[in-house]
């Protein structure tokens, strides 16, 4: 469980989490020419499609608008990537899970700052967007790093979860596949949360992406400040996935290297 | 006290049904699926002092491998609790982590981080390793250009930078040459001075009889026996035999009288048994120990001065010894009825291995009574570690 004394554990081990994540970032991008430029295409080739079809055809009336998809589509992106790389996180080293032992859960959490090295790409294709477009951020760009600290929490957790079921149910990977599909939809991300409603928007805003996406965009780019309320919500319910997620791969965990 | 191990059980569940997907298990829900049970491991208690080194013998199949793994914790037992002191390194397999598209250099960075070597400890010590494996030209060469035989001893320079208080070893030391054998031998030395706890899996008795203060017996995932290695290995290689001789009736058995057998059956050879130091009948032999083979006879109508004769041959079927009685000058005046003729052998020359036995009875003349071609077998287990099928009788002198 994540107690006091498994996260001493886990710092004594953090060599091994940054190497295992360095070396798998190094990997995935070793036999390309273009290297590390192939991670900022795909944002990029998605961004350029959705923008063309919401700016001509769907006619959404949003400041910045560029920057707005932008963002939204890097931080889903940073759910999506870091949960289905985490899927393999186990079942694609049984070696690892088989003839050496180390907290488990080390093979997860380096695949998600695997994923996070990925994201701090984007970011800086960003920034750069944002000096483009003659975009400033504010004093509230300080909420940044709670807010995406709340979304390396989700998703770590919900990387426990799907990496320790994927260990007995293989597929967990396609179901996953289909409800990242329906939230990228369901999340205010091509789209702002004010197309809905005044009474319904609470509906869309229990999920804490839309949270994290909708703050986000309103620090970085428009200069406001987040809700209190909010925050804590975003902050409880990220630990709540936490904590589940632990529940989850620890209930599964020691019979990891039998059903692998 | 390093490793505790108390009242070990390990059950293995294995399903008549393999559900691997979330939709089969749904599908499921309402045929339960049976199981069958399978203990790996039964009641092992056992306690391993600091320093010492403790070897785990047995027969394929008997749980080494699972015992080592769950002092391991890779694999937890499903009852009866482990304790281990200090900071352990399993060797169970080596190169672990290792990734062919990755230079010499960041494999050994991994690997050892996965070995438990802090980052200061391997910047301090990789240009050793590259030296220890000698790949000073290939240290930026991506691993999959690097022949295996580099590869092993690229991941066990780096395995051995560690500074364990327990370590376990399994059957890695089989792997690779002689020399590196000879180096992996030297490390374990080097290991046992500074006073490494060591657990060491292996069918190389000569290994285990060389380093193994204590021997831990397995059979059948039973703990057979635990103690002084010497005494272990003489009931593992001597003991058990009735499953071995029930194990051999099969054999002869399923194996129906080939045509390896031809004479005027004026005599037959009725049984051939192979007899330990302990005067007990045995199929396995460890080498330079003395060894009997008695050779049952009947002759109805009594026969004057017939020979008796053997020949070893080894299993790739050269043809290793051979004599009799004629050539020995013994004569054997007449039999009648039956009876038994010994061959005392003060030494088993051999090394390791099986033998085939072919055992006749003929006439001074040549005509056979009986022949029986290569029918009998036993087998020899290494004591030392010198190489090949026999012993020369000789000594270094410098």
């Amino acid at each position: 469980m994540l107690t006091a004394n498994h996260i001493q554990e886990l710092c004594r081990y953090r060599d091994l989490i940054l190497r295992i994540a360095w070396s798998d970032f190094k990997l995935r991008y070793k036999n390309s020419a273009l290297g590390f430029l192939w991670s900022l295409l795909d944002p990029l080739l998605m961004l350029i499609v959705l923008y063309v079809v919401f700016t001509n055809l769907m006619r959404i009336q949003v400041e910045h608008y560029q920057l707005f998809l932008l963002l939204g589509i890097i931080l889903w992106n940073f759910l999506d990537r870091g949960t289905s790389l985490s899927i393999w996180g186990i079942v694609g080293k049984p070696s690892m899970v088989q003839k050496v032992y180390f907290p488990r859960d080390i093979l997860v959490i380096s695949t998600c700052i695997m994923a996070l090295m990925m994201t701090a790409l984007e970011f800086l294709v960003f920034i750069i967007f944002m000096a483009v477009f003659q975009v400033m951020p504010g004093m509230t760009i300080a909420y940044f790093p709670p807010i995406f600290a709340c979304q390396f929490l989700i998703v770590l957790g919900l990387s426990l979860a799907l990496a320790a079921l994927n260990v007995y149910f293989r597929d967990v990977q396609f179901i996953w596949k289909v409800i990242v599909q329906i939230g990228f939809f369901a999340t205010p991300i091509i789209y702002p949360i004010t197309i809905f409603p005044e009474n319904v928007r609470w509906m869309v805003m229990i999920n804490p992406m839309a949270q994290i996406i909708t703050m986000m965009r309103d620090c970085i780019l428009y200069r406001t400040g987040p809700e209190p309320l909010s925050l804590v919500y975003l902050a409880i319910s990220s630990l709540l996935v936490l904590f589940a997620g632990y529940l989850i791969f620890d209930r599964l965990e020691p019979n990891f290297a039998e059903a692998i | 006290m390093a490793v505790e191990m108390d009242h070990i059980w390990k059950t293995f569940q294995i399903p008549h049904e393999k559900r691997t997907t979330l939709f089969e298990n749904l599908m499921g829900l309402c045929r339960p699926n049976s199981f069958e049970t399978f203990s790996v491991l039964k009641d092992i208690s056992f306690k391993v002092e600091a320093g010492e080194c403790v070897g785990i013998i047995g027969d394929n199949g008997s749980g080494k491998s699972t015992l080592l793994k769950i002092i391991a914790n890779i694999l937890r037992a499903t009852k009866g609790t482990v304790r281990v002191k200090g900071k352990m390194t399993p060797f169970l397999e080596l190169g672990v982590g290792f990734h062919p598209d990755m230079t010499a250099r960041e494999n050994i960075s991994v690997y050892g981080t996965i070995m438990g070597l802090s980052r200061r400890e391997i910047n301090d010590s990789i240009d050793d390793v590259i030296d220890f494996a000698g790949l000073h030209k290939f240290e930026d060469t991506k691993l999959k250009n690097l022949s295996s035989g580099m590869q092993v001893r690229l991941a066990f320079s780096t395995a051995i930078q560690t500074e364990p208080d327990v370590l376990l070893v399994d059957e890695v030391l089989a792997v690779g040459d002689m020399e590196f054998q000879h180096k992996c031998f030297d490390v374990f030395n080097r290991y046992r001075k500074e006073g490494v706890t060591i657990l060491f899996v292996s069918h190389d008795l000569g290994a285990v009889r060389r380093f193994c203060d204590r021997t831990l017996l397995l059979g059948g995932g039973e703990q057979r026996a635990f103690g002084e290695t010497g005494e272990i290995l003489d009931k593992y290689v001597y003991g058990e035999k009735e499953s071995n001789l029930e194990k051999e009736a099969a054999e002869k058995e399923t194996t129906p009288a080939r045509p390896n057998r031809w004479g005027d059956k004026k005599v037959t050879i009725t049984d051939v048994k192979f007899l330990d130091k302990f005067g007990m009948q045995s199929s396995r032999f460890s080498s330079f120990d003395p060894m009997t083979i008695r050779i049952f006879y009947s002759a109805p109508d009594g026969i004057c001065d017939p020979v008796f004769g053997i020949a070893l041959y080894s299993e790739k079927d050269q043809h290793l010894y051979g004599t009799n009685t004629e050539l020995k000058n013994t004569t054997i005046d007449k039999i009648e009825g039956d009876g038994y003729i010994d061959l005392e052998i003060g030494r088993i020359p051999m090394l390791s291995g099986r033998f085939l036995l072919t055992v006749a009875a003929q006439t001074h003349e040549g005509n056979v009574f009986d022949w029986i071609d290569k029918k009998y077998s036993f087998e020899v287990l290494r004591k030392d570690r010198d190489d090949g099928l026999f012993e020369v009788p000789c000594k270094w002198v410098a």
